[in-house]
């Protein structure tokens, strides 16, 4: 009966080999505006590739010991008696723990960095987040209620702050979040890659992503990402017409 | 059923009498939050004395002899009984109940989420009803296996007559009752509508019906830490003479680590919640707007709240590792290496709370230590994956019930455990954190490892308890169905979380729409599959064939008794002699049975009963 181990592994590495023509050839992850959103899609396949061979390993069992491990009959024999094995114990910890050492490093340090990035922006935006609606201060002072309107390859530091309740600060396209904290300034750092608005994706609003009562579902603002010299014009109508 | 009369009156009485005490001193409308706080407390007196609970007590502090419980009759289950296979039952008839009615909201959700715009529900009440949901799921995950199986199943398992405090098991089950009608009687208050979380400072500022949810779930945590001890004390002390720490059934093995989280961690939730309430009736402000202590919830709820997911999904383990050599015929792979597995999580799981928080705004310099511990406990939940399969591994596999709930466990607490590694990472996290990825998620954690959990119990179990068969054809329909169903149902939300849809919102972008609807008619005929079970297990207990003590050919010690076991679970003294799993070792031997009376007094002095 030893020869369990190969069929296991064969399913396995076919298992593998399917899941991982997968995960590579599709991808489950919304469209990309932000530098941001780069670093967390590229942390979130490779999480994905690394968990391909892990599930396959517990399928390829499961299915292995259904077809061939079924008792056949009503005789009620026992099996094997293996009580364990330390071998196999100690190569299952060796493998489990070089795995979580692996992704705390990569990407789980290597992508909290990039995602980080370095403190410097080159325009700061403000965001109130209120029960049920965001209001947007730009860098000249002006204020918007009806959208959020976004340089496109600028480094921008957005302040968050809440006047009542938790909110939460999140635009799908671009993948970054941070709450918004009564009595906190809270920071999030994003630099739009392409321009585009609501129309173009859907993901592109800001979501409060914190329930914060009875309209957080509808608690959106759609967000455009234009060119450097657009955004600055617009904030300056902003200014002079507000 | 007198007394359960006589309670609900003086339950009646109580609150009454507590809400006019207080507009009378003090003035104001019947519905404020200090009288219904005051009611509620008078209220839950009125219902443990009306039930017995504090005569029971009380007896035999003045010196008078205590009352016995009836031994026979359906009645029973009614009363103030501290026989703790009346009580296992007694729990576990509650939470089912518990987990029909918090089914029947996340059906109401799934209809409403069906398509986008709003439908049966305002955005308002869809957020009511996740947090009734949320609220009711949680505690049947957290309780329903300590409760029901724990109770029913640790004296027996270990070779005690009862749990150590029968009288405080009684309590702590009696104090449940009161904690449900708390919950569902809130939307005559308002409802609360900040979530299962409960996150201040919205908790502070939303409607009374809050106040009901603050007080019944601080009730419901002081049951869960007496449980937590009874079970404790239980397992350390009375274990029948030859039970050694090597020798403990890995379900008692499994509620004791539970217990032990349950027992240390309850109370953060109770002191958070009771920071809440004290903002909102006593003009205190930890969490008030302006004082910037908006993380401070966040921090203690957690304290909490993420060991109880490990409260929740311990007793799964127990129970997949307690049936799966029964099913597979062979000893448990790797004893030693599960139970080092479980009590590592034990201490593993009180360090990673913030890792709720990647978004929160907190310390920049927390994420990275968070995110270790977190990866870290992979290793020991590793083990117990280990334990399973080298279980299984070349196994005589007896497809029963519970061996294919086992293996939709396995499949789906594996999913479950790897889109944790996602929500782990910080870079993901950031995405994905308050989406429906992290609904999935927790619903691949939560129902696949502690419901199916129960489910798996419950058909293992069910001959114990009712002394009869459950009918196995409608059973194996039934784990298939709710396992294919259950996938059905959450799979899409992965998509939808990942592609942008954030979680408790009854109204969603039209793009959402079309995996919207596959998962909400799915999750209707997932609710449906419980309908097959109810009726499946009712008409067994009375109609279905007789069981016999061992229909599994189990080696531990419920087993070794008849279905039901008798009053006092043995009618000689068990000796334990070998390890609970030798299934196939050549003359192993677990249990011997010491005729009572016949010498053997150095053993029994050696036993702590």
């Amino acid at each position: 009966m030893k020869k369990s181990w190969i069929p296991v592994f064969l399913l396995w590495l076919l298992f593998t080999v399917l899941g991982l023509l997968l995960v590579m050839n599709t991808t489950v992850l919304p469209a990309q505006y932000s530098e941001e959103a780069e670093v967390i899609d590229e942390a979130y396949e490779l999480l994905e590739a690394l968990a391909v061979p892990v599930m396959a390993l517990i399928f390829a069992i499961m299915v292995w010991g259904a077809i061939s491990w079924r008792s056949r009959g009503a005789d009620r024999e026992d099996g094997p008696p293996q009580r364990g094995s330390r071998l196999i114990v100690g190569l299952w910890l060796v493998v489990t723990i070089s795995l979580a050492i692996g992704i705390v490093i990569n990407p789980g340090f290597v992508g909290l960095a990039a995602v980080r990035g370095e403190p410097v922006s080159d325009y700061v935006v403000e965001i109130e987040a209120a029960q049920f609606f965001w209001q947007v201060t730009y860098p000249n002072g002006a204020t918007a209620l009806d959208e959020l309107v976004v340089p496109v390859e600028k480094r921008v530091r957005y302040d968050v702050h809440s006047t009542d309740v938790l909110h939460s600060f999140w635009i799908p396209a671009f993948r970054t979040k941070i709450d918004a904290v009564p009595g906190l300034t809270t920071r999030v750092y994003i630099t739009a890659t392409h321009t585009g608005g609501i129309d173009d994706d859907v993901n592109l609003r800001i979501q409060c992503a914190e329930l914060c009562g009875a309209g957080h579902a509808q608690m959106s603002l759609p967000v455009r990402v234009v060119d450097d010299a657009e955004w600055l014009d617009y904030i300056d109508g902003l200014g002079t017409g507000g | 059923m007198k007394y359960i009369f006589r309670a609900s009156v003086l339950a009646f009485v109580g609150y009454v009498a507590g809400i006019w005490l207080t507009v009378t001193i003090r003035g104001g409308s019947p519905t404020d939050e200090v009288a219904v706080i005051f009611g509620f407390i008078l209220g839950l007196i009125g219902w443990l004395s009306g039930i017995g609970g504090l005569e029971a007590f009380g007896r035999q502090w003045m010196g008078k002899k205590p009352k016995t419980s009836p031994e026979k009759g359906w009645t029973r289950y009614f009363e103030f009984s501290i026989d703790h296979k009346v009580i296992g039952i007694q729990y576990g008839v509650t939470f089912i109940t518990v987990l029909l009615i918090g089914g029947i909201g996340a059906m109401l959700m799934r209809i409403e989420l069906a398509s986008a715009g709003q439908g049966i529900l305002d955005l308002d009440d869809f957020n009511k009803v996740v947090s009734m949901h949320g609220i009711l799921m949680v505690a049947v995950a957290v309780a329903g296996i300590l409760g029901a199986f724990g109770n029913y199943i640790i004296p027996i398992q270990v070779g005690a007559s009862d749990m150590a405090f029968p009288r405080l098991n009684a309590l702590a089950f009696w104090l449940v009752p009161p904690v449900a009608i708390a919950l569902l009687g809130a939307p005559f208050l308002g409802a609360f509508n900040a979530g299962w979380t409960s996150y201040a400072p919205l908790s502070v500022t939303n409607e009374s019906g809050q106040i009901l949810f603050n007080l019944a779930i601080i009730t419901f945590g002081l049951s869960s830490i007496l449980g937590g001890i009874n079970v404790l004390v239980t397992i350390i002390t009375m274990r029948a003479p030859g039970m050694t720490w090597g020798r403990l059934p890995i379900f008692s093995w499994a509620c004791f680590a539970a217990s032990l989280l349950s027992f240390c961690v309850t109370q953060f939730f109770a002191a958070s919640l009771i920071l809440v309430t004290m903002d909102r009736v006593a003009g205190t402000s930890f969490f008030g707007p302006d004082v910037g202590t908006g993380l401070l919830f966040e921090h203690i709820f957690w304290f909490y709240s993420h060991p109880a997911v490990y409260i929740m999904v311990l007793p799964g383990f127990g129970v997949i590792l307690e049936l799966v050599p029964t099913f597979a015929r062979k000893p448990l792979f790797a004893y030693k290496a599960a139970v080092v597995g479980m009590l590592s999580i034990v201490g593993l799981s009180v360090v990673v709370w913030a890792h709720h928080m990647f978004t929160s705004g907190m310390a920049d310099f927390l994420h990275g230590p968070f995110m270790i511990l977190t990866e870290a406990i992979s290793v020991p939940t590793g083990l117990v994956f280990l334990s399973m399969i080298g279980t299984l591994w070349m196994g005589r596999l007896w497809f029963r019930t519970p061996l294919l709930l086992a293996f939709g466990w396995l499949f789906n607490f594996l999913i479950g455990g790897i889109t944790g590694i996602f929500l782990a990472d910080v870079a993901t996290d950031i995405h994905l954190h308050d989406t429906y990825y992290v609904v999935a998620h927790f619903h691949y954690t939560i129902v696949g490892g502690s419901i199916f959990g129960l489910l798996a119990a419950l058909f293992y179990w069910f001959p114990k308890f009712t002394g009869r068969m459950y009918n196995e054809r409608l059973g194996q329909i039934f784990a298939v169905w709710v396992t294919v169903m259950f996938n059905f149902t959450f799979i899409p939300l992965f998509w939808v979380g990942i592609n942008g849809m954030n979680r408790r919102i009854g109204d969603y972008p039209e793009a959402f729409q079309g995996a919207n609807r596959f998962a909400s008619i799915s999750a209707l005929i997932l609710g449906a599959s419980f309908l097959l079970l109810i009726g499946n297990l009712l008409y067994s207990a009375i109609k279905g064939p007789k069981a016999g003590p061992n229909p599994w050919n189990s080696r531990t010690l419920e087993w070794q008794v008849s279905s039901p076991p008798p009053q006092h679970n043995f009618t000689s003294q068990p000796r334990i002699v070998g390890h609970p799993y030798d299934y196939g070792v050549e003359g192993s031997l677990y249990a011997v049975f010491d005729e009572a009376g016949a010498g053997e007094s150095a053993e029994l002095e050696g036993s702590p009963a």
